[in-house]
């Protein structure tokens, strides 16, 4: 075993300590050993010591698998290689423990034993193995029902949040709307031809637990048209304080309706009347904070859908952007046609104009809204800025004179 | 060919969901957090679920996994799920078998905790332990973190939710830009390039376009079949290193820690927002990065102290203005802290939830 | 015209072999390159004639900042 001074320091305290665990798995994974020292190495000289490698896979796909080597393969042979597998992971990462152990046992057999519950994109991450393990894990990870997920310039395993599997606000069934644009897009997923990654994110309300408007090229948030439900009866018992706040997740003993809820409504669409609290539902902006307030009093309505908003990526190149407003609404019901519709006409316009590289938002930046929109055939809507422009250099079209000519606006011919 | 199974992305998620679930779906009526880390959904029918949510290190071992297996196993039929910020949730059907899980989880010593208004684990990429572009650690830092944030882990102390995340490099792959507290390895130091390998190692015209702000150009002299660098371009990302491996662009006295405050995807109250950067630099202090810690517990503390009731870390700052976050929380106001990098007329498009229809 | 099948393999081979340690080309590029030179031949053509040359393994998926096709070659990184 390899003498780690500075990572036993790591083993001490109240939280979970990754080192304890690993040093565990070590005495029979000498791949783990050699992690831990290396991974000591690198505490001492505070630099990495791996290596990416970008042609390792399995036969047929280009994603999946990122290859890895260690920069000390004479010191730490066991991570000469150190491919990670990426697994699909289910809708909301809802498993048995049957499941899981099946994929463990063949991730013991043929890897590390090392994996992360979950990686950011959402996936089951196997971390490190050998070129020769590839293959064979792979045909029993698909003899099991699992396939690999996405990596490379393709697109990404989706995700999404619990929905409607344990949440009561979930305005669509965000796991069956995931599951299906994965299947929908196996080809895509497993054979990169895109200018780089793709990102879908499912999350069922505006409070967006799986962090879609920050974490996806595609985001689609639930969102609802009609009225909050309200029960008036609850609203009362909140004030009374026999309910809690946040179904008890704040250290606030009882809810002051007036100044926690109808006071900071970001719209002022609310008030009371008594005891009776009013919404005047067309002015709310569903910003979700008096349902979070008060669970047992409101639910979100019932004609309910999603908001798909496009763009979103961490800093690189052009700096982070957040996803934005492309469609206010869309229904959202199996077999979600409309939304795979979008997808696709989206991916292949990007793809055809799209440098190596570069995510869509930053597309759509270099060759303006109005080239987008065309092209995927959406019409601007005022939901889709926060501003209009300030400035007076707008372009005009010829489509524009044609429609002019022809006695009507541009847009009002779709 | 024939006899590879290829294309069956992964299982349909009904196979997974606990019997209550099942017949329950879509039916959930409200939900009540009894205590930290416990939540009780209510549905329609009168049905009820536990998720009792615990934390983990995200980088586990399958001894730890099977482990998980064993508790839910015992008390939950065989059901669990994990969180977005890889929390694990134990789904408890029969109400009587709470009592004896929450037991076993404190002899095992696996926290519960993580919902409401508290620090929630730390969502973070691989950083030394399989990166090969990281400027910091990853799990280090969120350990040595979250030991110090423990208590509010386990409690519903805080004015509103904390969420942190931590990003190994500025490639971001953890995406952090939206977090109340971010967490960003940052390199200082531009490639060396080792022309002598790179010839053999690198394609030329590849590595020129591997550069996302054009620092890199052809070396002038033809025969040495090499590549400049403009250094004044680069911002370290090592992309040129992902590429040519021959452009080694890290050093172990420059890389550090930068901190980013304020960010936020819920659109409750206000719509989401940018992490801001508060501290650009702390360096590297392995294995328990004190600096590092004891800054983000300032932060937090003074947050916890002043914020309104309901108030995220964003709401706070926004409130009382950045200069005089800077001020009380005794952050220095540098160079680094004014954007001169590109942006775009994007800020007009719309990030956030609050429109009308 | 057109390309049937067999020829559209060949076609495709033969411009990431021509290419191969001088530019890396993305499955984009190729099916650009084949539409300029065979204007009506359908894109899934090109998309099935690439994963038959992957299936086959005589052409390779890569990723180094971006997916590449190229002819299997050793490891950069790997020990060697």
């Amino acid at each position: 075993m390899h003498k780690t001074p500075l990572l036993d320091q790591l083993e001490s305290g109240p939280f979970p300590s990754f080192v304890k665990d690993l040093k565990r798995l070590a005495p029979t994974k000498p791949a783990v050993n050699d992690l831990l020292g290396q991974l000591e190495r690198s505490y001492k000289e505070k630099i990495t010591h791996w290596k990416h490698g970008g042609i390792v896979g399995v036969l047929g796909y280009g994603s999946g698998i990122i290859g890895r080597y260690s920069d000390l393969p004479d010191e730490f042979p066991g991570l000469e290689h150190f491919h990670t597998m990426r697994i699909n992971h289910p809708s909301a990462w809802f498993y048995t423990t049957q499941a899981l152990r099946e994929l463990f046992d063949i991730w013991d057999e043929h890897g590390s034993g090392l994996l992360n519950m979950h990686g950011a994109t959402g996936d089951i991450i196997f971390l490190g193995t050998r070129t020769e393990e590839l293959e064979p894990a792979f045909q029993k990870l698909t003899a099991k029902g699992w396939d690999i997920g996405g990596s490379g310039s393709a697109m990404r395993s989706p995700s999404c949040c619990c929905g409607p599997a344990r949440c009561e606000w979930s305005c669509y069934d965000t796991l069956e709307a995931c599951y299906q644009l994965t299947q929908e897009f196996q080809f895509d997923l497993h054979r990169p031809s895109y200018p780089y990654k793709y990102k879908l994110k499912f999350s069922g309300c505006p409070n967006d637990c799986v962090a879609a408007v920050a974490r996806a090229d595609m985001s689609m948030i639930g969102v609802w048209k009609d009225d909050i439900r309200i029960d008036q009866s609850a609203v009362e018992a909140y004030m009374g304080g026999e309910l809690k706040p946040k179904g008890g997740g704040a250290n606030v003993d009882k809810l002051d309706v007036q100044a926690d809820v109808v006071d900071l409504c970001p719209t002022q669409c609310m008030w009371l009347e008594g005891k009776t609290l009013k919404i005047n539902n067309r002015e709310c902006n569903h910003c979700m904070h008096c349902i979070n307030m008060m669970p047992q009093a409101l639910r979100p309505g019932t004609d309910v859908g999603c908001t798909v908003l496009l763009g979103s990526h961490a800093p690189i190149l052009e700096g982070a952007q957040m996803s934005w407003v492309i469609v206010p609404f869309m229904r959202m019901e199996e077999p979600f046609d409309e939304l795979k519709e979008l997808t696709s006409n989206i991916t292949e316009w990007w793809a055809e104009h799209g440098k190596n590289r570069e995510r869509v938002g930053e597309l759509i930046m270099r060759l303006g809204m109005r080239a987008f929109l065309e092209a995927v055939g959406l019409p601007p809507v005022p939901q889709t800025v926060k501003t209009p422009r300030a400035n007076p250099f707008f372009f005009w079209h010829k489509s524009d004179f044609e429609a002019e000519d022809a006695g009507r606006k541009y847009h009002t011919t779709k | 060919m024939s006899e590879r199974i290829t294309d069956i992305g992964p299982p349909h998620y009904s196979k997974f969901l606990p019997p209550v679930i099942k017949e329950n779906y879509g039916k959930w009526k409200y939900h009540t957090i009894p205590e930290p880390g416990v939540l009780i959904h209510v549905s329609e029918t009168g049905d009820e679920l536990i998720s009792v949510r615990v934390a983990s290190p995200r980088l586990i071992t399958t001894l730890f996994a099977r482990d998980l297996c064993d508790i839910a196993d015992k008390y939950c039929d065989g059901y669990l799920r994990f969180t977005s910020r890889h929390n694990v949730e134990f789904l408890v059907s029969d109400k009587s078998k709470l009592e004896g899980l929450k037991a076993e989880l404190v002899q095992r010593g696996l926290p519960k905790g993580g919902t409401g208004h508290s620090v929630t684990n730390i969502v973070h990429t691989q950083g030394w332990v399989h990166c090969h572009t990281p400027a910091i650690d990853a799990s280090g830092i969120v350990k040595a973190v979250m030991d110090d944030l423990f208590e509010y882990f386990g409690s519903h102390e805080l004015p509103a939710q904390v969420r942190i995340s931590l990003a190994c490099c500025l490639n971001m792959c953890g995406a952090v830009h939206c977090s109340d507290i971010a967490i960003c390895g940052v390199h200082r130091t531009p490639p060396t390039i080792r022309h002598e390998v790179l010839r053999h190692l690198c394609e030329i015209p590849t590595t020129i376009a591997s550069c996302p702000t054009g620092a890199i150009r052809p070396h002038p002299d033809k025969t040495l079949k090499s590549v400049i660098v403009n250094e004044e371009r680069c911002m370290y990302c090592g992309n040129c290193y992902t590429m040519c491996p021959a452009l080694p662009c890290f050093d172990s006295e420059k890389g550090g820690v930068a901190l980013l405050v304020g960010g936020k995807v819920s659109n409750a109250k206000s719509p989401p927002m940018f992490s801001r950067l508060a501290v650009p630099y702390i360096p590297n202090d392995p294995p328990r990065w004190p600096d590092t810690v004891v800054t983000i517990r300032r932060i937090l503390i003074k947050y916890a102290e002043n914020a309104l009731k309901w108030e995220r870390v964003g709401e706070w700052v926004e409130r009382i203005g950045w200069e005089r976050f800077f001020e009380v929380c005794e952050i220095p106001f540098t160079f680094q802290h004014i954007d001169d990098y590109k942006f775009q007329a994007y800020d007009t498009y719309r990030t956030s939830m609050h429109f009308k229809f | 015209m057109a390309l049937p099948k067999e020829e559209l393999v060949e076609f495709i081979y033969k411009l990431v072999e021509a290419a191969q340690g001088k530019k890396q080309l993305k499955a984009k590029d190729l099916e650009k390159m084949v539409l300029k030179e065979h204007p009506d031949q359908p894109k899934n053509d090109v998309k099935y004639a690439i994963k038959d040359l992957i299936d086959s393994g005589r052409c390779v998926y890569t990723y180094f900042g971006g997916s590449f096709v190229e002819i299997p070659h050793v490891e950069g990184a790997a020990k060697h």
